[in-house]
């Protein structure tokens, strides 16, 4: 390994704000390498990684220092080089993989018009690899827009398209949010066979997954530390808070009955109607914790969905404190009945991904007015209860006077749930609701929980890929396909 | 610096309201040229002023409602579509047919009112499919895949979600960058189809109202005319051309905007 390092970095430095995101003296992974940095939510990997890939957008941030890559200064005295260079740089193999990686492709575009965008010349080899690792056949998708697709199958296919675009340096931001414990297994066999150590491939990933990172021949595991780069031995051990083992107890609080959820998808003579799962019967108890698994597409998400009344075509029973929501509402068309609109804020949801969850342009503070506004215009708004449940899960109150686009996906998600406690619903639907957040904060968030469901006897319902969740979280979990009578 | 650039680049349509500009040739210029040159670029201003308002308020009307209502958005598609299937020019002929013999009988002045006003017409209809499309498409992304969950679980209804993702940063950038399209495809529009008019019927412009694009036909040959003794010169030719192309690239600077966060 003499070859020159194709990243490197010297006194490289960025703040957000006041805030000192990381600063890095010295880091030269050796070219052919495979290095994962982990590290808390919000220390500030994703900027890193973005930074040296060049796609940090220099508006809230403040650069110093100097990155190096494939030998050509791209940061000098933490200015950053000029469209030509990134465009050279670009053209001579470096590929970029979001952690949202269906934002990589273009909506208004088919799916093969993306992959002739994203890997032209690896047409081939995208066809081979999604059929011999995600067991997908890409000529059954190759006409359909990224909509027509669901969630876990743009993942997949994204993943291959962006990881067969020719390139020796690879970047991956937490590559694994949105897949399964079966796909994650099945991507790290992937990245095993295919892209760690292979033709002189440099690879830079950043995880908060340490059992993904366990799967993976990685050559270097470094933790991003109190601001500083520290490079580890071994990945650090798992754990979470000790789950009580009580059984279910007392009356249902929420029985679903022979549902079936129906979707439209679009097809050559205009929309046809299909069908996402049918005959799901389940009951949910009140002060448990309930867990929902299964692969991606399979449905779970638009259990969730039918619940808060956000879909059409829905038949059976949801029925919550014996009224049957789908009577009171049995159609969504952007707005509420009246005899629905107290439901509103008895189901409280923290959606997959919480960057979504608050006023693209507002502090969070303000968010927080609006929603509490519309949601419980009856009472006056305060924070005093948000502010205690952030110090519980060790959020700081700086949190409230930003804005979403300046905090990380687990901040995010952390004050999504913050703001679900404190509104103090009767049912909380929470979709993979620790997927960006590490598992040290994980285990303060799950007690934060805990004790709401404790003291308040919520119903909660938790949709998630996660086998730490599994482990040290949900107390009955669920397998979706099994409890239903067909999924997609 | 993106903006001053922009605003030299548009000093042709600006420099052409000076008042008396049109009676100070410059460059030796025969004054009846110089006074349809700064004529054109003053029509073509109002043209472009008044198509990119009246289109851009449609758009934002049409990708709403679209949105909102998908039985609405459906139709608008399928109209959109039959309109972007026809040629600009042929859209601009037709929508002239109708009213020819109107702007004929005419005085002047009042033929050049309507003249103007079917030409803005007939440009606000041949660049609402692509800007329309400019702004469903995001506004649908994010309402759909990024907002509708949280926010509809909040009881905001559909209707006010969609007013204030239309007032979000990311939507002013969409809006923005279809207004540029818009002023780009009627200059585009206005320029040619002077052009053609001219060449097909020895008027300048459009059949009442001057354009630079018609200019350019009627002194195309200028750019032979390279003896001393010759009443015309090749600048006559290239001037409209060179401010029609600065006046473009302003457009396209500022389409070029957020070029580093699409990265």
């Amino acid at each position: 390994m003499s070859e020159k390092s194709p990243i490197k970095l010297s006194g490289f430095s960025v703040r957000l704000g006041e805030r000192l995101l990381f600063d890095v003296d010295s880091f030269e992974p050796k070219a052919g390498s495979s290095t994962v940095i982990i590290g808390q939510t919000g220390s500030g990997k994703s900027v890193l990684l973005k930074s040296i890939a060049g796609i940090l957008p220099s508006g809230p941030f403040t650069i110093k220092g100097n990155i190096e890559l494939k030998g050509i200064p791209t940061y000098v005295d933490g200015k950053k080089a000029g469209f030509k260079t990134w465009r050279a740089i670009r053209q001579s193999g470096i590929a970029f993989v979001p952690a949202e990686t269906a934002q990589a492709v273009n909506p208004a575009l088919t799916l093969d018009q993306n992959l002739n965008i994203l890997a032209p010349e690896a047409r081939d080899l995208v066809v081979e690899r999604l059929k011999k690792y995600f067991s997908l056949d890409f000529s059954k998708y190759a006409g359909k827009y990224p909509d027509e697709a669901s969630g876990g199958e743009m993942q997949r296919m994204t993943l291959i398209f962006l990881l067969s675009h020719k390139a020796d340096v690879i970047f991956l931001d937490e590559p694994t949010v949105n897949l399964d414990r079966q796909l994650r297994k099945r991507f790290a066999e992937f990245l095993n066979s295919e892209i760690l150590g292979k033709d002189g491939k440099t690879i830079l990933m950043v995880s908060h997954d340490i059992d993904f990172i366990r799967l993976l021949n990685l050559d270097n595991i470094i933790a991003l530390k109190d601001q500083k780069l520290v490079a580890m031995d071994k990945l650090p051990e798992t754990e979470g808070m000790k789950k009580s083992e009580e059984e279910a107890q007392g009356e249902a609080g929420l029985v679903l009955k022979k549902l079936s959820q129906g979707y439209l998808v679009r097809s050559i003579f205009g929309e046809r109607r299909t069908t996402a799962f049918t005959d799901l019967n389940v009951s949910f108890r009140p002060g448990h914790i309930y867990g929902i698994t299964g692969p991606s597409g399979c449905g779970k998400t638009s259990m969730v969905r039918a619940i808060l009344r956000l879909l059409d075509y829905s038949s059976g029973d949801i029925d919550l404190g014996g009224q049957n929501l789908i009577d009171l509402k049995p159609v969504e068309r952007g707005y509420d009945p009246p005899e629905f609109k107290p439901y509103r804020k008895k189901i409280a949801i923290v959606q997959q991904d919480s960057r979504f969850s608050f006023f693209p342009d507002l502090k969070i503070r303000d968010s927080l007015r609006e929603i509490h506004d519309v949601l419980s215009p009856e009472t006056e708004f305060t924070l005093d209860g948000v502010k205690a449940l952030m110090k519980k899960i060790q959020l700081p109150e700086a949190t409230l006077d930003s804005y979403p686009q300046s905090l990380s996906s687990g901040e995010n998600k952390r004050m999504d749930i913050v703001r679900v406690l404190d509104s103090r619903p009767e049912v909380i639907l929470l979709d993979e609701p620790f997927a960006h957040i590490d598992f040290d904060t994980r285990a303060l968030v799950m007690k934060a929980i805990s004790e709401y469901l404790d003291e308040s006897k919520a119903i909660l319902i938790v949709v998630t890929h996660e086998e730490f969740d599994l482990k040290y979280f949900i107390q009955t979990a669920y397998d979706f396909p099994s409890i239903v009578k067909s999924a997609v | 610096m993106r903006i001053i650039c922009a605003v030299i680049l548009l000093l042709p349509v600006l420099l052409a309201w000076i008042p008396g500009m049109s009676r100070t040739p410059l460059l030796g210029l025969p004054d009846a040229y110089w006074a349809n040159l700064v004529k054109s670029f003053q029509e073509v201003s109002i043209t472009l002023a008044a198509t990119v308002v009246i289109a851009a308020l449609i758009t934002l009307i049409l990708s709403y409602f679209s949105i909102l209502y998908w039985a609405v958005g459906k139709a608008f598609r399928w109209i959109l579509d039959i309109v972007e299937s026809i040629p600009s020019i042929l859209i601009a002929l037709f929508c002239y047919a109708p009213v020819s013999v109107v702007l004929a009988k005419n005085p002047e002045s009042a033929s050049a009112a309507l003249s103007l006003f079917v030409f803005i017409f007939a440009a606000v209809l041949t660049t609402l499919p692509e800007s329309v499309r400019g702004i469903t498409i995001p506004l649908s992304e994010l309402y759909h895949r990024k907002y509708s969950i949280s926010f509809r679980a909040y009881a905001f209804t559909k209707a006010r979600i969609l007013f204030i993702l239309m007032r979000s940063r990311a939507m002013l950038d969409a809006i923005k960058r279809s207004c540029a399209t818009i002023l780009l495809k009627t200059l585009v529009l206005d320029c040619s189809f002077g052009f053609i008019i001219q060449i097909g019927m020895g008027s300048y412009g459009t059949p009442a109202h001057t354009s630079p694009g018609a200019l350019i036909a009627a002194n195309r040959d200028a750019i032979f005319a390279i003896s001393a003794n010759s009443a015309r010169s090749p600048i006559m030719f290239w001037l409209p051309v060179i401010l029609l192309i600065m006046v473009s690239l302003s457009f396209l600077v500022i389409l070029s905007g957020k070029k580093e966060e699409a990265v």
